[in-house]
């Protein structure tokens, strides 16, 4: 490629900026059109994760302790081939002179590897043991709690949290997207968003198209995100059963996947919601309460957000709309 | 010490590596040139000192040898060392100059020893930074770190870089090679730096293989540097080699200065998508070398930049690879980063720099 005749146009910074706004809209378009459909996408990065170490993809100490075993012999018998025609020669001549020597040498460095393994392999009994001991008093993680009737594309809170995402600075992430719906609606408004959710038989269900549902839960998928890669979060139905724990985890994941000047949508129900007759069964099954719309707007300008709660119609549910600090120009920045 | 203590006789400047092949080592250089014309006696300090500098370096044990009263210590930050420990013992007004270093967790399921070492590294700040009297970023995003580690008087000074090394004349060989290559058609892409897996050139690559399947199908990458990380570097072979772009993506390791010259000059784009900067120094040399940068808008990316790149808010390959089909066809676009990059390039090269830096040390340790 060759710079020739280059036409400097006359406002070069907003010439840069317009410029953003229309490769946002090509990819847009790109993926609208099934040009590199997610799924591909989706491909690449489970491809990368397959070569990383076992400790990288997650794995547990049993699969690297199975690489430690495997590790453990070194062949002294070193190979000969070569692509020169006395190279083989010299080398097995070599290799004859000196295989006591490297023999002996290896056998040490095999045994020592083999010590290793053994106390590697008491380590994962032991671990085990513990493990099942923890299992027993373990506060299990929050599953998914819809009320039909205030969720869905008909629901009062759609329109704000479509609105407060509208101009995010990456792409939308809706947490437990059942079919879909808030996704479509965020395509349609002119949004780039996807959305996961671990419940397997809606996300199969839905016909795909150029829609990017993966089936995934919350915390799985935000580690496997990289730090400032998503525009927006919204949650709904997530948050409301969390114990503490898990919600602290949860919002330092958000946190620093967010891109600064990203947003972050939760709905939640009420108390009054959770505790009715009618409520979900997973409702009494859940480890913790839903917080007041108050906690949540405390709870994330601690954390650097700028955060508003609407309640609605019959304080039934919320939705709280929190916009992530941005860094500001650094030393010097250039006036326009 | 303040002004009203006198002026100090000497600021050394202490470092864990001095290497004239990174960014900190020739920071450290420049700065202490700065130092001496300023008339301070200024001698560099280090663990570790690369045998091309070792006539410009002495040991860190050794400062006793070359010690006065009311002595001020520079301390270039980076990564953890025996230094650390050393300053905090001998209790010399500190300056701590921050370079940033990358969180441990970005090294995890990698590099156990890089994961202690920047661990190390936290724990060392935290140490110096409530110490020091003053605490020098190199930008914004880490000042923010500076100040959240206990440093209460800080400023935010660009790092000092001879970006002229990429402008210089380059290595006639190398640069043969990456023409021939050029002349078989498609673009070439950039990216210059350590091969670890908070440079994310991972990602580089899936955008590549993007760019190549919507766009450019000859199109090539090329990753200029060392690595830290061996893990990191066979999981990155191993990845190109799966979606056999084995022949597009060349990983030449590092480069003498004529070498990198000579990349540059070739590059059409620089592209970088690091989760984590300080700083970004090759995002600048890029600029004076005149090629137009895209690069996603991690750590102090941005502020480097300063609307000088583009600045990708993601780093999807989908939303890479468009980027880069409008920067290697659009010739109003290339013609307006070069130019808004080669003013930025400048402004960050001027000796203003370096003289700010004298100047905010000169500040509270006395004139």
């Amino acid at each position: 490629m060759e710079d020739s005749e280059l036409t400097m146009p006359e406002d070069p910074q907003a010439y840069v900026d317009q410029v953003m706004a229309e490769i946002a809209e090509e990819v847009r378009l790109r993926r609208s059109s099934g040009d590199l459909p997610p799924k591909l996408e989706r491909e690449l990065d489970e491809l990368f994760l397959a070569h990383s170490p076992v400790a990288g993809r997650g794995g547990d100490l049993g699969d690297a302790l199975r690489m430690v075993d495997a590790a453990t012999f070194i062949d002294p018998v070193v190979p000969v081939e070569s692509e020169k025609a006395a190279g083989a020669f010299v080398k097995k001549g070599m290799r004859s002179m000196m295989l006591w020597y490297v023999g002996w040498v290896t056998h040490q460095m095999s045994q020592s590897a083999s010590a290793v393994s053994r106390a590697l392999h008491i380590v994962d009994q032991r671990l085990l043991e513990l493990e099942r001991q923890v299992e027993v008093q373990r506060v299990p993680g929050a599953g998914i709690v819809e009320f039909p009737e205030l969720d869905g594309a008909d629901a009062w809170w759609v329109e704000p949290a479509v609105a407060a995402v509208a101009k995010a600075p990456g792409r939308v992430l809706h947490a437990a997207c059942g079919d879909g719906w808030l996704v479509r609606r965020i395509v349609a408004a002119g949004g780039d968003a996807y959305g996961i959710d671990p419940r397997a038989h809606l996300v199969q269900a839905v016909e795909l198209g150029t829609l990017d549902l993966r089936e995934e839960g919350l915390a799985e998928h935000l580690r496997a995100v990289a730090a400032a890669g998503l525009g927006a979060v919204v949650l709904s139905g997530v948050v409301e059963g969390m114990a503490s724990g898990e919600r602290a985890q949860l919002l330092s994941a958000i946190e620093t996947r967010l891109a600064p000047g990203g947003t972050l949508v939760v709905h939640s129900v009420s108390r009054d919601s959770w505790e009715s007759a009618d409520a979900p069964p997973e409702a009494d099954l859940a480890p913790g309460r839903p917080l007041r719309p108050e906690a949540w707007c405390r709870l994330l300008e601690q954390s650097g957000y700028e955060a508003v709660a609407q309640v609605g119609r019959g304080g039934a549910d919320y939705v709280v709309t929190a916009v992530r600090d941005t860094i500001t120009a650094p030393y010097a920045p250039r006036q326009r | 010490m303040n002004a009203a203590a006198g002026r100090p006789v000497a600021v050394h400047q202490f470092i864990a590596t001095l290497n004239p092949h990174d960014a900190t080592g020739a920071h450290t250089l420049l700065l202490r040139d700065a130092l001496r014309a300023a008339g301070w006696r200024s001698e560099i300090f280090a663990e570790a000192i690369h045998d091309d500098l070792a006539s410009l370096a002495y040991k860190h044990w050794m400062y006793p040898e070359h010690a006065t009263e009311g002595d001020v210590a520079v301390y270039q930050f980076t990564t953890s060392s025996a230094v650390a420990g050393y300053l905090a013992e001998r209790g010399v007004p500190l300056v701590l100059d921050f370079h940033n270093f990358t969180a441990p967790g970005s090294f995890e399921g990698w590099e156990p020893a890089s994961v202690e070492r920047a661990t190390k590294a936290a724990e060392e700040l935290a140490l110096l930074a409530p110490r020091a009297v003053l605490g020098l970023a190199k930008s914004r995003f880490s000042e923010e770190e500076l100040r959240r580690a206990g440093c209460r008087r800080t400023a935010v000074l660009p790092v000092l870089a001879d970006y002229g090394r990429v402008t210089a004349a380059p290595d006639t060989r190398v640069a043969a090679e990456l023409d021939r290559l050029g002349a078989e058609g498609g673009a070439d892409i950039l990216f210059v730096g350590r091969i670890v897996p908070s440079k994310a050139q991972h990602e580089l690559v899936k955008a590549l293989w993007a760019y190549r399947r919507l766009y450019d199908p000859l199109a090539r990458l090329h990753l200029v540097g060392g690595t830290a990380s061996f893990e990191y570097l066979k999981a990155l072979e191993d990845f190109v080699a799966d979606l056999g772009l084995a022949e597009a993506v060349r990983l030449p390791g590092e480069v003498s200065d004529a070498a990198l010259a000579a990349h540059y000059a070739a590059a059409d784009v620089f592209l970088s998508l690091s989760e984590h900067e300080g700083f970004g120094v090759p995002l600048v040399e890029a600029m004076a070398a005149g090629v137009p940068v895209i690069a996603r808008g991690a750590g102090a990316v941005a502020e480097t930049a300063a609307g000088a790149a583009l600045i990708l808010a993601a780093g999807d390959p989908s939303y890479v690879a468009a980027a880069l089909q409008r920067v290697c066809t659009d010739d109003a676009l290339r013609a307006a980063l070069t130019a808004v990059g080669t003013a930025r390039a400048t402004e960050l090269a001027s000796g203003l720099a370096a003289s700010r830096t004298v100047e905010a040390i000169a500040e509270v340790v006395g004139r």
